[in-house]
């Protein structure tokens, strides 16, 4: 090769490096670096309790960085002889969305992008389908004569379609009945969203953002601990507020009390009477997913 | 010759294109990322756990102000009451001193008759339909007196909020009475304002757009 | 043995480097576009993937839908294969390695575009069996991480051993890619049967949950594939001295003529199925097809995907596709008319309404459209330099006879007069 040509292949080559380094430029950004610790943090199902404690010091330290408060963090684990149900009167739910925010409250929820769990369709009466439901509803007051109000949220169905497709197990039914993601975990794949008939995934596109004076610092690894870019959530019915004995946020805040949850096991509980009481169903039922969320319409 | 010079020129070319694309690169000619806009807060009486009212009951629970409740002020105990005026439809007229009242008590107001519940003799009680006598905070076994299956649904924690621990050995759980929601005397459940609806990741912006 | 090897491999790089002008301008311009997409990738990686069009609504876009038609060119390849192996056609016999080589770069390309898609690709390793936790046999998506990869070793190892052998002059020995070619056969309609899986099972989406998706699959790939071949086999006739049959042209003409014939039938199959009975599984064909409450953003998309695909088929019913130019015309109507209609027109309209009946529609972004073409470049690049690397040992110009050492194997390859296309 002569010289001329040779310092022409250098210059593209030269030039082709400055384009490369100048196209990385963007990762000069990357904030949030997770640690070595979380990168090879194990599944939960594999973590010892010493390791276990490690995770959720590493997630309070994460907190506080962020937050500026310390959080209290806990494993909370299922209790025996406990399988929660949820059953919603939709005689009752008069359609004011106060659920859907004290959702958002208590789970710590993105606020910019808007993470929601909880959907409330506003369906003509005589009708189930959905695509007759209006999700934008905005009138001053509800409710509207003629309609009746949906909430929907994960129904932790006894054969969840999501788990099934998860192709690392970032997401298993415990034995409560609840359905949980392990958010350390999670690979983003968004399979489980695709999957899910009822639209109860959520998927953190972006970091999420939370105001730091509405941050709840009673945490759960499992539920409501903070979630980062790139991995789903979805309801798992309070799992730091259910797993001490008490109510869900959508429930404590629910006006009407068109709400309704406990332990199924327990004859005595509301759940247990209105599944034998009232008549109750669930929504596509074909599907085969046998959800664990029932409706029923009362007198 | 052709190969040699199409090759210079070629290769001249490739290193202008990448210096041109570093530039680019560098300058963030497109694609510049700019966050959501920021969605207004959500008015925290949408995520406070109150009920729509507040019964006599809750209020002596929580040491609020029961002078409303103090008929016997200005009602002498034993007093019996006038006859009740009623209008051509048949609905009670409220006396001036009760005109901020609403009666819309039953469908086609049939139980706006005040004497239904109230006591005539003292009006700080209530009489059941079979003579029982009741305290004002009691108002809940008057309902039950008429409305058996939603009393029903309510003793078994159906209907109306049950809150607080749903495991009872772990905490106390939350009842609450009927006038916490029902107005005694037009009980229909109010309209309450509507909370805010759901944003779209990706909303329809005419102005701040924003894309990669 | 390993020093021969590494012998071969570093001629093979350096062979990569050399080419008239041309060669290094595509590979320049190839270049510059995979620099785009890298740029778009990384302000991905920082921001996440708000910046692009997807949303809770509609979760998947253009990355899934471009993967699933590059794992059916992909599964293509073997249509090659068939003929050569099954029907001992001795007149494709090499453009079988063209054909492979084509499918390990769309195998790299479906390997970036599932990457790129992933919220967090740093966690890839949790897919790994053993150390990580792999859903397999229940996930479709395990599933497809086997098949996809393991075809990948299949084409690799058969191309390599096919190339190395012809590079070292001596036959192949049967035993080491016979077997492997004919599991390749019944891989490579396993690695599309196993994504149209991906979609068919989710009973949620009435759009997708149909026997048919597997066949309709299969059958565009078979169209869209050997269509590519035919286009890439007459750019290696133009570009390089070897010599490609007008034989092979029309046999892999036939293939594409009666894929696309299944493919159309299959078609008016759902068309009919999802429209008779107007029950409110529908949908998302209404959606696609016709628009649903005033959105109708892929309609254009569809029947233009539908027109190219009935000219297509119309043109290669004639005997008028017998000649070349109007067979690449048929070619580039079927490849774009399937492209839109496997990615666009499958992917999307799955979201649309949501299972809650939200209507919410997508549009790519420019980040995510510069993704697209980045990867594309990318696995245009590889099958460029593979091209490169394997011509001119097939032809006997690069082999282990002629290895000098120190010497860089100059070869600047003639500008052949156009061989007269056949009428």
């Amino acid at each position: 090769m002569d010289r001329r040509s040779f310092l022409r292949t250098s210059a593209v080559v030269a030039a082709g490096i400055a384009a490369i380094a100048a196209g990385l430029a963007p990762l000069r950004d990357l904030k949030n670096f997770e640690s070595v610790e979380e990168f090879l943090q194990k599944h939960y199902k594999e973590l010892t309790p010493e390791e276990m404690k490690q995770a959720l010091e590493r997630i309070s330290r994460e907190v506080e960085r962020q937050y500026g408060l310390r959080p209290h963090v806990r494993d909370l684990k299922p209790m025996d002889g406990v399988e929660f149900a949820y059953a919603l009167n939709l005689t009752r739910c008069i359609g004011c969305r106060k659920c859907v925010h004290a959702c958002v409250a208590e789970n710590n929820q993105s606020r910019n992008p808007e993470i929601q769990y909880i959907r409330v369709l506003k369906m003509p009466n005589g009708t189930l389908d959905m695509e007759k439901g209006d999700h934008n509803y905005a009138t001053e007051s509800v409710p509207e004569k003629g309609f009746f109000y949906m909430p929907v949220q994960c129904h932790q169905c006894h054969n969840p379609p999501c788990v099934k497709v998860c192709p690392v197990e970032a997401t298993w039914q415990e034995s409560d009945g609840i359905t949980v993601i392990d958010y350390d975990w999670c690979i983003g794949c968004r399979y489980c969203e695709a999957a899910c008939p009822y639209w109860a995934r959520r998927f953190n596109f972006t970091e999420p953002s939370i105001p730091r004076d509405q941050v709840n610092p009673n945490m759960a690894y499992l539920g409501n601990r903070p979630r980062h870019q790139g991995v789903m959530e979805k309801c798992h019915f309070c799992i730091q507020r259910t797993r001490e004995g008490k109510y869900p946020a959508c429930l404590e805040v629910c006006p009407t009390g068109a709400r309704k949850f406990g332990n199924v096991l327990d004859p005595n509980s509301e759940i247990s009477q209105i599944l034998k009481n009232k008549r109750v169903f669930v929504l596509k039922e074909e599907v085969g997913t046998l959800p664990r969320f029932f409706y029923y319409f009362d007198v | 010759m052709e190969c040699p010079s199409k090759a210079s020129l070629a290769l001249t070319g490739l290193a202008v294109a990448f210096l041109a694309l570093a530039m680019a690169f560098h300058l963030e000619i497109w694609g510049r990322y700019e966050p959501p806009p920021a969605l207004p807060r959500v008015d925290p009486s949408f995520t406070n756990t109150s009920t729509v009212r507040t019964s006599l009951a809750e209020l002596k629970r929580t040491g609020g102000d029961t002078s409303e409740f103090a008929c016997n002020a200005c009602h002498e105990v034993g007093d019996h009451a006038r006859k009740l005026r009623l209008d051509e439809k048949g609905s009670v007229i409220l006396p001036d001193a009760h005109s901020e009242l609403v009666m819309r008590h039953g469908r086609s107001n049939r139980n706006d008759n005040c004497f239904n519940c109230h006591d005539e003799a003292n009006r700080e009680m209530l009489r059941t339909r079979d003579g029982r006598m009741l305290k004002l905070e009691e108002s809940t076994m008057l309902c039950a007196s008429c409305h058996g299956p939603t009393y029903r649904d309510w003793e078994s924690g159906i209907h109306g909020r049950t809150s607080g621990f749903w495991k009872r050995d772990l905490g106390p759980i939350v009842r609450k009475d009927c006038a916490d929601c029902h107005d005694p005397h037009a009980p229909a459940f109010p309209s309450v304002k509507t909370a805010p609806g759901p944003h779209g990741l990706h909303q329809k912006q005419e102005k701040g757009k924003f894309h990669g | 043995m390993i020093k021969n090897y590494f012998r071969f491999l570093l001629r093979c790089a350096r062979i990569a480097l050399v080419g008239d002008w041309r060669y290094h301008l595509w590979l320049g311009w190839l270049a510059v576009i995979c620099l785009l997409g890298l740029n778009a990738w990384c302000k991905q990686l920082v921001h996440g993937l708000i910046i692009t069009g997807m949303s809770d609504q509609v979760s998947w876009g253009v990355y899934i839908a471009n993967f699933t038609f590059l794992v059916g060119v992909a599964a293509a390849a073997v249509m090659l294969v068939i003929p050569v192996y099954v029907y001992k056609n001795k007149e494709l016999h090499d453009l079988v390695i063209f054909g492979e080589l084509l499918a390990v770069s769309a195998i790299i390309m479906c390997l970036l575009f599932v990457t790129v898609d992933l919220g967090r690709p740093d966690r890839f390793w949790h897919m790994i069996p053993v150390i990580g936790k792999f859903n397999f046999p229940g996930s479709m998506l395990s599933w497809d991480v086997i098949v996809l990869n393991g075809y990948l070793i299949l084409n690799l190892h058969i191309c390599g051993y096919l190339l190395y052998t012809q590079y070292q002059g001596r036959a192949p020995s049967k035993w080491f890619y016979i077997p492997f070619v004919f599991v390749g056969i019944v891989w490579a309609v396993s690695i599309h049967t196993v994504t149209a899986f991906l979609y068919v099972g989710l009973g949620g989406r009435p759009f997708w949950n149909s026997a048919i998706v597997g066949p309709r699959f299969l059958a565009s790939a078979f169209t869209a594939g050997p269509a590519l071949i035919i286009l890439a086999l007459q750019i290696i006739r133009r570009t390089t001295d070897y010599h490609v049959t007008d034989r092979a042209l029309l046999t892999l003409r036939s293939i594409v003529q009666v894929s696309m014939l299944v493919n159309v039938f299959l078609l008016l199959n759902e068309v009919f199925k999802e429209f008779y009975t107007g029950d409110l599984h529908a949908s998302s064909a209404r959606y696609l097809f016709l628009g649903l409450h005033g959105h109708h953003a892929l309609v254009p998309w569809i029947w233009t995907a539908i027109a190219f695909n009935l000219i297509s088929m119309t043109l290669l019913l004639l005997p008028l596709s017998r000649s070349l130019r109007w067979l690449d015309l048929a070619c580039v109507l079927a490849i774009v008319g399937i492209w839109i209609e496997k990615g666009m027109g499958l992917v999307v309209p799955g979201f649309v309404p949501t299972p809650l009946g939200e209507l919410v529609e997508y549009t790519p972004t420019l980040n995510e459209t510069l993704i697209c073409l980045g990867i594309w470049a990318f696995g245009l690049m590889c099958y460029t330099i593979f091209l490169r690397m394997s011509v001119p040992i097939l032809q006997g110009k690069l082999s282990k006879a002629n290895e000098t050492p120190g010497e860089i194997n100059r070869v600047c390859p003639a500008i052949q007069s156009r061989t007269a296309t056949s009428t």
